[in-house]
């Protein structure tokens, strides 16, 4: 159950039908409360869910707003439904319709760090790291792995043998790269230094490393 | 409350000590009151460098196990009133003490003293642990040497996993000549990898190994480069906006420290 709803028109706080004020208010301790720092000025355009009376609105607004800086933007109205059953599930099967052979819907991690040597991140799934990743760090995913800055570690992807997975780097300068049980390591010496974002691949049996921006 | 500062490495032999030795002293000319803490347990070193082996009568492990007082093993500079020494013990080994014991001792100097530095012995095992135990800041010192780099960027990762965030850097042993041949791993490349801020390089200097087999550190000496470099991090620490020294004219070295002086600023 999600509690607050980003939809195209903005921010919607989520209320189920049968919670009276103070089950509300609860649950808003619970969910907010933990993430105040992100929901912290958030603007939110009015409850859902639950037809609210007067007095109830404005004391869930005061609350919202004085108490975990958020700030409500709409007035009270009776009109509270949810998004439709037909638009949410619109909403889920969107990726389907996508016009291109190689769309990832599955689990990721994203971790926003300089992953240091020693250090290990593994997850069943796809990672994505916002930094860059040092000689002697490694990550291990069952996945693809998305490195958002120089990958210098050991890369793992598909550990579970999926050759389908890739590992990709805006500058991939690995010690090693596995995808599933084959392995390649950066030539002896001081490799190349390109500039350019690769992805590194399995085709027929080997690890390929080649730019996935073709114009570049 | 003072601030605790732990000078760390992870690689052995990079100039922990001869840091340590140097900052403290740096703080002590600047008027601040100073303590040094030899973390490193049966490897002590921190007295030789600061000239005070003789005087040590107690030491660190005798103030945990309460054989003396903390007050008893202080060793006063010969020169500086307000700079101290507590020894390591040197018949003992790094498990003597323990993180909650350091915590206990270092929150107690920091009461008297401004700056509480603690000399951290090589490696990640229990004298690592129990040097960072009660640090509020790091200090982190590498030469531009891959296999030294590497071990700083564990360390930092260490550090960072025990709540010392944003630990600073020194670079140690710069030869000027080396970097000039374009034969020494580049500053940018080190900074680069390690992502944390600059706060000195220090040049490799004779006057360090002669300071040191005098006792007397080089920040005294104002003869001495190393001297100048550590007198210029102790100023930085200090919250000074002191530009990167001109090691010799080289531009295009002068040129990467005006970029690594940019990047030493918080963002
Ligand atoms: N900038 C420098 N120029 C020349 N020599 C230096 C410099 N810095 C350190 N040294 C020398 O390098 C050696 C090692 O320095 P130091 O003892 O400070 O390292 P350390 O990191 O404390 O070592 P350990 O890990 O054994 O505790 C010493 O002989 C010292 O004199
Ligand atoms: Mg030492």
């Amino acid at each position: 159950m999600r509690y607050v709803k980003g939809t195209k028109e903005g921010l919607y706080i989520l209320i189920k039908e049968d919670m009276d004020l103070d089950k509300i208010k609860d649950n808003l301790k619970d969910k907010i409360k933990p993430s105040k720092r992100f929901f912290e000025g958030a603007k939110i355009v009015n409850f859902k869910g639950k037809k609210l009376t007067r007095e109830e609105f404005d004391e869930l607004k005061d609350l919202v707003e004085n108490d975990y800086g958020m700030s409500v933007l709409g007035d009270y109205t009776q009109d509270t439904d949810l998004l439709s059953d037909k638009e949410e599930a619109k909403e889920n099967t969107a990726y389907e319709k996508l016009p291109y052979d190689n769309v990832i819907q599955d689990k990721v991690l994203m971790v926003r760090a300089t992953v240091r040597s020693g250090q290990l991140i593994e997850y069943n799934g796809n990672i994505v790291i916002i930094g860059d990743v040092n000689p002697g760090a490694q990550i291990k995913a069952t996945g693809s792995i998305v490195v958002m800055g120089t990958m210098r570690g050991v890369a793992h992807a598909g550990s579970n043998g999926d050759y389908g997975a890739f590992v990709s780097a805006l500058n991939l300068l690995p010690a090693q790269i596995r995808i599933g049980d084959i392995i390649t390591r950066s030539p002896d010496g001081l490799g190349i230094r390109t500039s350019v974002p690769e992805m590194a691949v399995v085709k027929r049996g080997l690890i390929l490393v080649e730019p996935y921006l073709p114009n570049r | 409350m003072g601030e605790v500062i732990v000078i760390t490495s992870g690689k052995g032999g990079v100039g922990k000590t001869t840091t340590t030795a140097n900052i403290g002293t740096g703080f002590s000319l600047e008027g601040k009151s100073t303590v040094l803490v030899d973390a490193d347990i049966g490897l002590r070193n921190l007295d030789v460098v600061m000239g005070l082996e003789n005087r040590i009568v107690y030491d660190l492990v005798d103030v945990v196990d309460g054989v003396c007082r903390l007050r008893q093993a202080l060793i006063k500079d010969k020169r500086y009133s307000n700079l101290y020494l507590l020894p390591a013990a040197q018949t003992k080994d790094k498990n003597a003490v323990t993180p909650q014991q350091m915590q206990e001792l270092t929150s107690e100097l920091a009461k008297e003293f401004d700056y509480v530095i603690v000399d951290c012995p090589a490696g990640i095992e229990q004298g690592f642990k129990n040097a960072i135990a009660g640090a509020n800041k790091a200090i982190v010192v590498t030469t531009p040497e891959v296999s030294a780099v590497r071990d700083a960027d564990r360390i930092i990762g260490l550090l960072e996993a025990n709540g010392l965030r944003n630990p600073q850097l020194v670079i140690n042993r710069l030869r000027v000549d080396m970097v000039k041949r374009g034969d020494m791993m580049n500053i940018d490349d080190m900074i680069d990898i390690l992502a944390i801020e600059l706060l000195g390089v220090v040049p490799d200097d004779e006057h360090i190994i002669v300071s040191t087999n005098r006792g007397e550190p080089a920040v005294t000496n104002n003869d001495s480069i190393a001297g100048q470099a550590y007198r210029n991090i102790v100023k930085r620490i200090l919250g000074e906006d002191v530009p990167f020294m001109n090691l010799e004219s080289d531009q295009g070295f002068m040129s990467k420290l005006a970029k690594m002086f940019g990047f030493g600023k918080k963002k």
